[in-house]
């Protein structure tokens, strides 16, 4: 598998010597297309490197995680409606974006934010309210939430572009093309009267201030 | 709390402005100075207690010679005394600390404060047992390399940087020896293990590393309790814990992460405490305590996972009567 085979590259320079470990774990996937040591992530080369991959990698990992629930949420009260098997097809995609970056999470030995269930409850609580608003509702929920993530990439991949391209290109590549997902999802909303909900700037906005303020609290904690 | 203890370390550096020696961590070349300047003062005070050696004239010209490139102002007993005296310049120009790359930071030869403080902690290991892990070890220890007693100022946490060095090399002991089991593991030579056995032997090598230094145990556990030291053992105890479950294969990304790593702190703290007074052979009592814990965490992890099991039919059934009441009410007849 294609992600098996890129993890086959990797080999951090650990100074408390799991190096051994991790090489023995990937030593008999045969070797892929890049021709670099590392899979996604290059091994940090001090501590400040380490934390700002840390603190990049935990919020998007909690991103994710909040926004599967969001769309959880919006399933359970609008499943069977007839918007149910578009909110099915976006939460697909975002399972998928979980799934890769707990891969990541679990390679590169970073901690998930402590906070996990808090967003589990208030994922699903915000998905399900707005989906109780009805489908615009539920629409005007996920153009919001996109927003607020793909604003969000946008800023990680300047921060990374700004520090070494070269270096993080596999990274780059990746939140790349997350981002180019829930712009695609924001752009669905929009197309399915998102924007014909009662209060809408307002819902937005306070959407949109939940996000910045989750994001900033998952960094570190 | 983290603010009282960013200011007891800025009190600490305060008082540690009026020594010679620069930051540990610092390796520019504005404190290879200072540091070059604290090695000479610790010479130099060695130079007064030992003034009857053997002399070599070899070593004290090369001695004035960089006596005449550094007339730094911190000359305590004027560089007179230093071309007279001479085994301390035959001590300089032992392996390790060369002053003839003066402009050579890096050189090969040229040995960090960092190198030199482990070389004197590990050495002060041996005197533990005699003098507890206290300033006296280090202080024996420092005679034994060759340096005045007087260098234990350059550590300025004392009794807790001993015991911290020790922790920190258990640690990465450990970890080797984890590396190279799973190593066998990879090649075929061992079984790999269950989880629960990988985390008793694990715990068990890692406490059998303090039996040496049993009776001063409780000391160097009090010792570690002191505010000051509190952040640097929490972290030496939370790396190794999350060392020990990422070789026994835990790769969780949720709450697991946390529950797991708490589960296993608690095994550890709690095994080490009742390390402290065991008395059966070979401490027997101690490891069937921690089999006996990581039994019961194994047994509650179980139960949470039936729990679980159990509350999902639960809903269903809940989810399965609220339908059935729907439909025979009438209420689910349009979507």
């Amino acid at each position: 598998m294609h992600r098996a085979a890129r993890a086959a590259l990797h080999d951090r320079s650990d100074p408390v010597g799991l190096t051994m470990i991790r090489r023995c774990l990937r030593c008999r996937v045969p070797l892929q297309q890049s021709s670099r040591a590392y899979g996604i992530v290059p091994p940090p080369r001090d501590s400040e490197e380490k934390e700002m991959l840390d603190q990049i990698l935990r919020v998007d990992h909690a991103g994710e995680y909040g926004a599967n629930r969001i769309y959880a949420g919006q399933m359970a009260v609008l499943g069977r409606s007839s918007v149910g098997p578009l909110i099915q097809e976006m939460w697909d995609q975002e399972k998928k974006h979980l799934a890769k970056f707990n891969e990541i999470l679990a390679e590169n030995r970073v901690r998930p934010t402590a906070l996990l269930p808090l967003w589990n409850i208030a994922g699903f609580a915000l998905g399900a309210s707005c989906a109780l608003l009805g489908k615009e509702g539920a629409m005007a929920c996920t153009v919001a939430v996109e927003e607020s993530i793909s604003e969000h990439y946008n800023s990680q991949i300047r921060a990374l572009m700004e520090k070494d391209p070269e270096r993080y290109t596999e990274l780059l590549q990746v939140i790349k093309e997350f981002r180019d997902d829930e712009m695609e999802h924001h752009d669905t909303g929009l197309e399915h009267d998102a924007e014909s909900v009662p209060g809408y700037w307002l819902l937005k906005t306070a959407i949109q201030l939940g996000c910045k303020a989750a994001i900033l609290v998952s960094q570190r904690v | 709390m983290a603010a009282l203890l960013r200011g007891l370390r800025a009190g600490r550096a305060l008082r540690g402005l009026g020594r010679v020696v620069a930051a540990p961590t610092a390796t520019d070349l504005q404190s290879g100075g200072l540091r070059r300047g604290f090695h000479r003062a610790v010479l130099r005070l060695q130079d007064e207690s030992k003034s009857d050696k053997h002399p070599s004239s070899s070593s004290s010209t090369y001695h004035e010679h960089y006596q005449a490139h550094h007339a730094e102002p911190d000359s305590a007993g004027g560089p007179q005394d230093d071309l007279t005296s001479d085994p301390a310049a035959e001590e300089a120009s032992r392996a390790n600390t060369s002053y003839q790359d003066q402009g050579g930071e890096q050189g090969e030869e040229y040995e960090t404060e960092e190198q030199l403080q482990a070389r004197v902690l590990t050495a002060a290991l041996e005197f533990v047992p005699l003098h507890g892990w206290s300033m006296e070890a280090i202080a024996a220890a420092a005679e034994t390399l060759g340096l005045s007693s007087a260098s234990t100022g350059m550590f300025y946490n004392g009794a807790g940087d001993l015991v911290l060095h020790f922790i920190a090399q258990c640690n990465s002991q450990l970890t080797e020896i984890l590396a190279e089991q799973h190593n066998q593991v990879q090649l075929g030579q061992a079984e790999p293990k269950k989880t629960a056995d990988f985390l008793s032997d694990a715990v068990e090598t890692r406490l059998r590393m303090h039996i040496p230094y049993m009776e001063s145990w409780p000391q160097a556990m009090s010792i570690l309790l002191l505010p000051h030291n509190i952040p640097d053992s929490l972290k030496h105890l939370s790396t190794l814990v999350d060392d020990m479950w990422y070789c026994a294969g835990d790769r969780s990304t949720d709450m697991n992460w946390y529950t797991k790593r708490a589960a296993l702190t608690g095994i550890y703290n709690t095994t080490e405490l009742v390390m402290l007074q065991d008395s059966s052979p070979d401490f027997q009592d101690t490891w069937n305590f921690l089999d006996n814990r990581i039994q019961d965490v194994v047994n509650m992890a179980a139960t949470a996972k039936q729990a679980q099991a159990t509350g999902e039919t639960v809903v269903q059934g809940l989810m399965g009567a609220a339908v059935t009441l729907k439909n025979l009410t009438g209420l689910n007849q349009r979507r």
